[in-house]
């Protein structure tokens, strides 16, 4: 039987103020690959972006699995996640032309590989991926947004983010173009860390200090965790749709640890 | 579209629409916006519109520009703000951004030029404070633990969580929402017991005076 890599959980909500949930997540735990993606289009069109995308990130992966994991080289594995982004992108492009009323639809995307010891990082807008370990939570990605651009060029201080109306702009979006530029990069995924990937319906309600506590207090039970991320978000207003997923790596089966201790003694022998 | 109204003793002297051009303010004639006092230096302040945003910035002028009476080098202005500029005041009304229509709603710009090139873009990035401000009231409440390893001792419910009882073994979670403090269990084979009746798989809200026991841990619930 299978052993699932990555123990997850996930939630997502439309908030308090919006009409339709433009959010949509997909998650394989037994092919260690979790995507969530954040809509934009009139009509509705939103959701047909954002469920096209996660959907199609998780099929391509599940074709070029056998490939990417049997592959040693990490480029080929930054390969393989950055096909299935631009399939992704290549599908709801067409599916906009395609249709007047999805004109213009788009969606971000976040999502993370988990394959022997690392994880492949994916990224476009202002989706987010973080990591909690040893209790710290650290985000891992740099959001495609004008208020990120703005405090890096230091038109504004980090201080004054909470004065800009520019919360909702991002400057990258799948599906807007024939082509996207992905940010996908690869990281190391120790036993014990918890990823968190969400849309900006979370971070843009809850401070990162809150996200830590909420992680480091319901480690123990991921679903618990992800409710009362969203909770949280539309008690402090909920004024966008919310959506988290959050999965943990989990301890390489127990012959691989037997084989490890094996080939860990042997080189110590060796060395020795 | 935001709008700037010029004034002068309470009588509107000028009067034009903001919206993505960059508006240069002083007593020059050459600026957008020209204010004839002798106290407005000739290029004093300019006003840039970046996204949905109007940043104003003072161009180090002699008397310096106060917004809502207080000095400022840069703001990115607010609906209803007053640019206070010798006897002028410049009126900054975004009713727009004021409701906060739409701004939520996700849409695509064109990235700021230069910062593609000199960033690695896909690099971690430093946190950013969160972007809305909460404007939710949150209750005060604390507990008094009787018994346990932190027994005699007050623990502030100040925080979005508080987690008592003994981790892997058995933990309960205090959530802080703005209706009251939520009793939830998190994890173990035994269920926390409120006034001696044990918590169902909800979360539950406390009532001050509640007795709580999770674990070894023994405490009383308060509103402050």
């Amino acid at each position: 039987m299978a052993r699932k890599r990555i123990e997850t959980a996930s939630a997502t909500d439309l908030g308090n103020v919006r009409q339709y949930n433009e959010d949509s997540i997909a998650i394989d735990a037994d092919l260690g690959v979790v995507a969530l993606a954040d809509g934009m289009g009139g009509h509705r069109a939103g959701e047909v972006a954002s469920a096209m995308a996660a959907e199609i990130v998780l099929t391509g992966l599940r074709h070029r699995l056998p490939e990417f994991r049997s592959s040693t080289s990490q480029h080929s594995r930054l390969l393989a996640v950055e096909e299935s982004i631009n399939q992704a992108n290549k599908a709801i492009w067409d599916a906009a032309q395609a249709s007047a009323t999805r004109q213009g639809m788009g969606t971000t995307l976040a999502m993370s590989v988990f394959c022997n010891g690392k994880v492949v990082l994916g990224h476009v807008g202002d989706s987010r991926i973080y990591r909690l370990r040893n209790g710290a939570l650290r985000l891992l990605t740099r959001d495609d947004s004008l208020l990120r651009d703005q405090v890096d060029i230091g038109l504004i201080t980090a201080a004054e983010v909470g004065d800009s109306h520019n919360r909702n702009l991002v400057t990258q979006a799948l599906g807007v173009a024939a082509t996207v530029p992905a940010h996908v990069r690869e990281d190391d995924a120790v036993p014990g860390d918890l990823f968190l990937l969400c849309s900006d319906g979370l971070n843009d309600m809850v401070d990162d200090s809150d996200i830590e506590l909420i992680l480091n207090s319901l480690a123990a039970n991921l679903p618990l965790a992800a409710q009362t991320l969203v909770q949280t978000a539309k008690d402090n207003g909920g004024y966008d749709n919310i959506s988290v997923i959050v999965a943990r790596v989990r301890k390489p089966r127990a012959v691989g640890r037997w084989l490890a201790r094996v080939f860990g003694r042997l080189r110590a022998a060796k060395a020795a | 579209m935001a709008k700037l109204v010029l004034s002068s003793g309470g009588t509107v002297v000028f009067q034009c629409f903001v919206d993505h051009e960059r508006l240069a303010v002083g007593r020059d004639p050459t600026n957008q916006i020209v204010i004839d006092d002798q106290a407005v230096s000739r290029e004093h302040a300019v006003i840039l519109p970046v996204g949905n945003d109007h940043i104003l910035e003072d161009l180090a002028s002699a008397n310096g520009t106060l917004v809502n009476g207080a000095r400022v080098v840069r703001r990115i202005l607010q609906h209803g703000d007053v640019i206070e500029l010798g006897s002028f005041h410049l009126r900054y009304l975004n009713p727009k951004a004021a409701t906060e229509m739409d701004l939520d709603r996700t849409m695509l710009i064109t990235g700021l030029p230069d910062v593609r090139a000199e960033l690695r873009i896909d690099d971690e990035s430093s946190p950013l404070r969160r972007t809305r401000v909460s404007r939710t009231n949150f209750p005060k409440g604390h507990v008094h633990v009787t018994a346990g390893r932190r027994e005699g001792s007050i623990i502030w419910l100040n925080h979005v969580i508080a987690t008592f009882g003994k981790p892997g073994q058995q933990l309960a979670a205090i959530t802080r929402r703005p209706h009251g403090y939520f009793l939830t269990h998190v994890v173990g084979r035994r269920y926390p017991r409120v006034n001696g009746q044990p918590l169902g798989s909800e979360p539950r809200m406390l009532r001050p005076g509640d007795v709580v026991q999770v674990a070894d841990e023994t405490f009383k619930f308060a509103l402050d």
